[in-house]
């Protein structure tokens, strides 16, 4: 056990060296408050006020988008609509329309399609390319990120920002570092320091329950992180301790997939407090599945569903999954599945998921396949 | 309680018929469940997934008193199957567990009260009243079926549509890129009505009907199809929604018309459908005056040529399609001649048997 403990530290790291030698460039994409941008693009009357669009709050809808005025209440994404006006009663709350959205999408994944055909979206709004060989702009990374943002700006009418990098972990994060309507480069020279500081907060996979947990082990940076062993981080975390040994190394080399069909789409929260009994699960299951809908409306074209899910983790990290067929999201399904699956264990309930997986496509249904009743789709 | 004593085949036979439509996993624990009525010297036995639902009974069964019961259908089905023959069945029930006992070999089931098993109810007798031969149905069945799309979000084409006005009873299936069309005559006349019936009801109704002229009685009441033949009554509820209009998207005056013999037809597509791949399934027939060729290449640059000589003068034509389409047609009939009517690269290609007007097959073609 001493002795793999030593090995394996190296051996993970090889992946630098050979399989990735030479260095990427990578840039992340993300629009600025990018359906509020829509919306008083659209509107100008709305510029300057506070506004989100989101669920109304009678209907206990949440907080999609909020523009900056509305954050300078403490209004944010995924907060109730309800909570977001009494905190500033005066904000403007639409409703979204996602057909507007979806076409200024469409528009700037066409500009982002201009420098290089690794493309990957993650949302409407956001995306990695990865430019790496790509000539334009004197093959410098950091000048296409401003030409993108100039030209979204010019074509589509709204801001964004970028974050350049050697890697996606590394480019997400800078993205985030001048907003609104900037960008950040971290060069390959830069990227030790510049993780090393970052709170553990800013790795993906980290949330909060997870960052409290690593604070009592008085772990706040990447840099601390650092010095567990990758066997010491594995014990502490499972397989998410092999992430986490990289990350903080500021090690990320999964490459920028241009899009392949979706498998599944879930959404899962981990409790502060473990649910102790399937009333308590089932009371959790409301808000979860609101932000699937949330989550599920913003699919650009949502493939035929055939099963529904329910995810739990149990207090001691077991894991079961209960599923049944199902053509769409289903409430009652999904409330009978989280029955089913909390008792299999009686134990206390850590995590719970809800989500849908795709119908495999069926092999006939490609682009040139021609349709017998077009009008129908 | 004794409840019978049966030969395992007198059993087993009846529980096939109606444990196939027994979902394995389904949020209602009792509908895995086949439930048994045993009435004198009668066992009827019942399953149903609440669309469908099929009945039949098992006749000679000796002894035991008059119960109902629900049991887990699959291990029923299965213990039955694993024991040999010829062996002597006898069903005992006791303190709510169902004892199966056959020789040496004892298994003691849980199962759950009948009162709770739900029912379909057949409709009252006043709806559309069809009588044809099984075969008859069968074989028109066997001809669309495998048209009807699975899963697809246009609910209504995951069925097949049946309809009868006067003395023609038709069927019509497709997912969207194919169809499938066969028309039968009925004796007698009969009231316009049209039905889309559900896959799983198709399905199972392949499986059950024989080969024989014995009558299959079909009651199409309400948003309900009743089934009755032999022994067996399969009630199903339909789809509710509106099958496109078939009668537009089958051409009328393709001008091309290529006779072929079907097996070579088939041999050399199946040939050419070893170089396509399970995403892409794409072939290109390239037709031109007395050959028609069969091409297809894969993404490692691979191809397969086929070519076929055919009465045919006039102008080319060079056309893709699935594959799978056109075999399907091939597979599913079973004349020596199929007739294949072209018009351009953009239209659809049809299919007919050789003087016979009584299927149509019309397939979209693929952009290659």
């Amino acid at each position: 056990m001493g002795e793999a403990s030593v090995v394996a530290p190296d051996a993970d790291a090889g992946p630098r060296h050979d399989a990735v030698s030479a260095v990427r460039k990578i840039i992340h994409c993300d629009c600025d408050c990018f359906y509020a941008a829509i919306e008083m693009r659209d509107d100008p009357a709305l510029r300057g006020r506070p506004l989100a669009v989101g669920g109304r709050a009678e209907t206990r809808g949440v907080v999609a988008t909020c523009n900056y005025e509305a954050r300078a209440y403490g209004v944010h994404s995924a907060m109730s609509s309800a909570r977001a006006l009494r905190l500033c009663p005066q904000l403007i709350l639409l409703p979204p329309d996602f057909e507007r959205y979806r076409a200024a999408s469409r528009q700037i994944l066409d500009i982002y399609r201009d420098y290089t055909a690794l493309v990957e979206p993650l949302s409407l709004d956001e995306a990695y390319l990865d430019v790496s060989g790509v000539e334009r702009c004197r093959g410098s990374a950091t000048l296409m990120a401003a030409e993108i943002r100039g030209r979204i700006y010019e074509e589509v009418g709204i801001t964004a920002s970028a974050g350049i990098a050697p890697n996606k972990f590394i480019a997400k994060v800078a993205s985030d570092w001048n907003k609104p309507d900037g960008q950040f480069v971290v060069r390959p020279e830069e990227v030790d320091a510049f993780v090393a500081a970052l709170p553990v907060g800013k790795l993906f996979g980290v949330g909060k329950v997870t960052a409290a947990r690593m604070s009592r082990l008085g772990i706040e940076s990447c840099g601390d992180l650092r010095s567990w062993s990758l066997a010491d981080l594995t014990h502490r975390f499972g397989s998410f301790g092999a992430r986490l040994y990289r990350l903080c190394r500021g090690i990320d080399d999964r490459p920028v997939a241009p899009e392949r069909p979706r498998r599944s789409l879930s959404v899962e929260t981990t409790y502060a407090s473990d649910l102790p009994n399937v009333a308590a699960c089932v009371q959790a299951l409301t808000p979860l599945i609101e932000e699937f809908g949330g989550r599920f409306a913003r699919l650009r074209q949502p493939p035929s569903i055939n099963k529904v899910f329910v995810k739990i983790r149990f207090d001691d990290f077991s894991h079961t999954t209960a599923e049944c067929s199902a053509s769409g999201p289903d409430e009652r399904l999904w409330r009978n599945l989280l029955d089913t699956a909390v008792n299999r264990k009686s134990r206390g309930v850590r995590l719970i998921g809800v989500g849908v997986r795709f119908a495999e496509p069926e092999p006939s249904c490609d682009a040139h396949q021609a349709s017998l009743f077009p009008a129908e789709g | 309680m004794l409840l019978l004593t049966s030969t395992r085949d007198a059993l087993l036979g009846p529980l096939q018929s109606v444990s196939g439509i027994v979902e394995k996993r389904h949020t209602l624990p009792i509908l895995s469940n086949v439930l048994l009525e045993k009435q004198g010297d009668m066992l009827t036995l019942l399953a149903t997934d609440i669309e469908i639902q099929i009945k039949t009974s098992a006749t000679g069964v000796g002894g035991g008193e008059d119960t109902a019961i629900t049991v887990g259908a699959k291990k029923l089905q299965d213990i039955l199957r694993a024991l040999p023959d010829s062996a002597d069945i006898t069903l005992t029930l006791e303190d709510k567990r169902l004892t199966v006992k056959a020789g040496r070999s004892r298994f003691q089931l849980q199962t759950l009260p009948a009162a709770d098993y739900p029912r379909l109810t057949p409709p009252e007798d006043q709806g559309v009243r069809i009588r044809v031969p099984q075969k008859v149905f069968k074989h028109q069945l066997a001809q669309v079926s495998y048209s009807m799309a699975q899963q697809d979000i246009r609910y209504y084409l995951n069925g097949l549509l049946m309809m009868v006005a006067g003395n023609a009873l038709r069927m019509v299936a497709t997912d969207g890129h194919r169809l499938a069309f066969a028309e039968s005559q009925l004796e007698g006349e009969y009231d316009k009505a049209e039905v889309i019936l559900p896959r799983k009801t198709v399905m199972e109704l392949g499986r059950q009907l024989g080969d024989t002229d014995e009558p299959l009685e079909i009651t199409l009441a309400g948003n309900q199809v009743v089934f009755r033949f032999g022994p067996i009554e399969l009630i199903s509820k339909l789809i509710d929604g509106k099958f496109p209009d078939y009668e537009r998207v089958i051409p009328q005056h393709h001008p091309k018309q290529l006779a072929f013999a079907r097996q070579p037809l088939h041999a050399a597509l199946s040939r050419v459908a070893i170089l396509t791949n399970d995403k892409f399934r794409g072939v290109r027939v390239v037709l031109t005056e007395g050959s028609l060729k069969i091409i297809s290449t894969n993404a490692e640059q691979e191809e397969a040529q086929e070519e076929l000589e055919i009465d045919y003068q006039g102008e080319g034509l060079d056309i893709g399609f699935n594959v799978t389409y056109l075999l399907d047609v091939l597979n599913n009939t079973s004349t020596e001649e199929i007739i294949v009517h072209l018009n351009d690269s953009n239209s659809s290609a049809l299919f007919t048997l050789p003087g016979n007007d009584s299927f149509k097959y019309v397939v979209m073609p693929m952009r290659i």
